[in-house]
């Protein structure tokens, strides 16, 4: 009887965990994926079929959105990842007397992307701050000389905003980890000759790899499936896949619904086989 | 050899002022934007190119505190909501992350993928999927409704947090306690509650913090019915409502860094750390 217990104690507890998991996200999951191929009841939809992925996946439309996600979530994780690993590194060095600074950095993890949102429209804008700097120092007499850089192609206004959030939560991982390092290594590299740059890649560079990739993938997959902040800050085309997505999914027309899933699964799925490859890298570094 | 050394020390100074020129400066791209946002929240009238407002006045701040606004109404079921799916997340994650920092069963590794998946595949996809069952469930639009989706992206950070707490703590203690004769809730409520203490605050505050701040899920979810802080911020932000978001942005800021505050005073208080050294 005892045996028993013991042996199902763990499913016990992890129930609720399992109701919430496999009821609402595996739910919505098999749900969002039965719509995309074409079952919708509610419009007498009740075959599957593969030709709103066809349709949707060779619209030029998403093609164009695809892009600018992938672009904007790179191009702001890669710039995160990398100053974070820098700012983590200086943090550790300066370890005396960092208290200030070590509390400091942190805020922009609690501030919401909405408030994020609003401060980099404040300032990019070309009525921003910035803009009216460079008049005030004759550079510009305009504000339209002023570069687009909110409601923009090139989605800076949206990188910025995720730059400015993912930074600290970068440094905050890395430095953690970074923390916990033993520091004789780093004596016995210095004392045979090592500078200050061949011990980072060579000693913190590679115990912290697995942290500082998985702080990539958390926050790639973040700004990856985001709607308010390219909703707020960018351009009418392209428009980010989560955008596109609602979009969709908000017409009035309810046939447009399985095109909506379509977006929405693919954006699952390709977040799902950034997870993979994370996984095998992960497994490959370790062997 | 000594002019080697003191080469060594000019460079090593030298580092140690760019690093700290580096470190200051990138503090202050963190700090100054709140500072600025903060001005707007004062300006009545700050036409291009002005550095500075042209009048500064306390309407936004008063429009805000006035009740017909809505915005304290807002901000308190925003409290409202983010404690009750604190409270809930807490009650699912701690069991959970028992199973998974102490025991080894079937299957583990599946439900672990399981747990952190929602990290990685956007809530958005899943919620949109969800939302007609939750129309045809009578959940939508409701309260109960949007708690329940500020599951998903929530409990994945407080079971990871708990199941690292647990690992560390391992089983020992309790079992002592075991052998000693406590039942299960004195185990509990004595010896692991306590323990696990610093855990359950820092997923607390990560739970907390993802809910406050979610817009998208309760936008879709509470179909324009449930009025959080977010719901409200987001068109004076979409139609420029310059001092106005800036005011509802600097609460909700201030909102999130008090909460933050506040539960890591209470719950550090000596008390509770003396009885942990007892142990």
């Amino acid at each position: 009887m005892d045996d028993k217990y013991e042996i199902l104690k763990p499913y016990i507890l992890l129930l609720p965990a399992l109701i919430v998991l496999i009821v609402l996200f595996l739910g919505g999951l098999v749900s969002a994926i039965a719509q995309s191929l074409g079952y919708f009841p509610l419009i007498g939809l009740e075959e599957f079929t593969l030709n709103y992925f066809v349709e949707v996946l060779t619209d030029a439309q998403f093609l164009a959105a695809l892009r600018f996600s992938i672009y904007i979530s790179l191009l702001s994780s890669l710039l995160s990842v990398i100053l974070g690993v820098f700012l983590a590194y200086q943090l550790l060095k300066l370890a005396d007397d960092n208290s200030f600074i070590s509390a400091i950095y942190k805020l922009p993890i609690i501030v919401p992307y909405l408030a994020a949102t609003l401060m980099v429209f404040l300032i990019f804008s070309q009525s921003g701050i910035l803009s009216r700097i460079l008049y005030n120092l004759n550079i510009i007499d305009n504000m339209n000389l002023f570069p687009k850089m909110v409601f923009d192609n090139n989605g800076i206004g949206i990188i910025l905003t995720y730059f400015w959030k993912q930074l600290p939560f970068v440094t905050l991982v890395v430095l953690t980890v970074l923390k916990n390092i033993n520091t004789s290594w780093e004596e016995v590299a210095s004392n045979l000759g090592a500078n200050g740059w061949q011990i980072f890649w060579n000693i913190y560079f590679p115990i912290s790899l697995p942290s500082i990739s998985s702080a990539f993938v958390i926050i790639f997959a973040f700004s990856f499936g985001a709607y308010e902040v390219p909703y707020l800050l960018g351009p009418t085309f392209p428009r980010a896949l989560p955008v596109l997505a609602f979009q969709r999914y908000n017409s009035l027309d309810l046939s447009q619904r399985p095109y909506a899933m379509v977006i929405a699964v693919t954006l699952a799925a390709i977040s799902f086989v950034l997870m993979l490859i994370y996984k095998k890298l992960i497994k490959i570094s370790k062997l | 050899m000594s002019q080697r050394n003191s080469e060594k020390i000019t460079k090593i100074i030298q580092n140690h002022k760019l690093r700290r020129f580096l470190l200051y400066s990138i503090i202050l791209i963190m700090i100054l934007p709140l500072l600025y946002l903060l001005i707007w929240s004062f300006a009545r009238r700050w036409p291009w190119p002005y550095l500075l407002p042209e009048e500064f006045s306390l309407d936004s701040w008063r429009y805000f505190f006035n009740p017909s606004s809505g915005a304290l109404a807002a901000l308190s079921l925003s409290f409202f909501i983010s404690l009750a799916v604190t409270f809930l997340a807490l009650c699912i994650s701690i069991p959970a992350g028992k199973a998974l920092g102490l025991y080894n069963f079937k299957g583990k590794k599946i439900i672990n993928s399981l747990v952190l998946a929602p990290i990685i595949i956007p809530p958005l996809a899943v919620t949109m999927g969800i939302h007609i069952n939750f129309i045809r469930l009578g959940l939508a639009g409701r309260v109960i409704g949007v708690i329940l989706v500020h599951l998903i992206p929530t409990i994945p950070y407080s079971i990871k947090i708990l199941t690292d707490v647990f690992a560390v703590l391992g089983d020992k203690i309790e079992e002592q306690a075991r052998v000693l004769g406590a039942n299960s809730w004195q185990r509990f409520f004595y010896i692991t509650l306590p323990l696990i203490k610093s855990g359950i605050l820092s997923a607390g505050t990560m739970v907390f913090i993802v809910s406050f701040s979610q817009y998208f899920l309760t936008f879709l979810m509470g179909g324009g019915r449930v009025v959080t802080f977010p719901m409200i911020l987001f068109p004076l932000i979409e139609t420029g409502n310059r001092p106005l978001a800036a005011v509802y942005s600097w609460v909700f800021i201030l909102a999130a860094l008090a909460f933050t505050i506040i539960i890591e005073r209470i719950f550090k208080n000596k008390e509770l750390s003396k009885e942990y050294l007892q142990l």
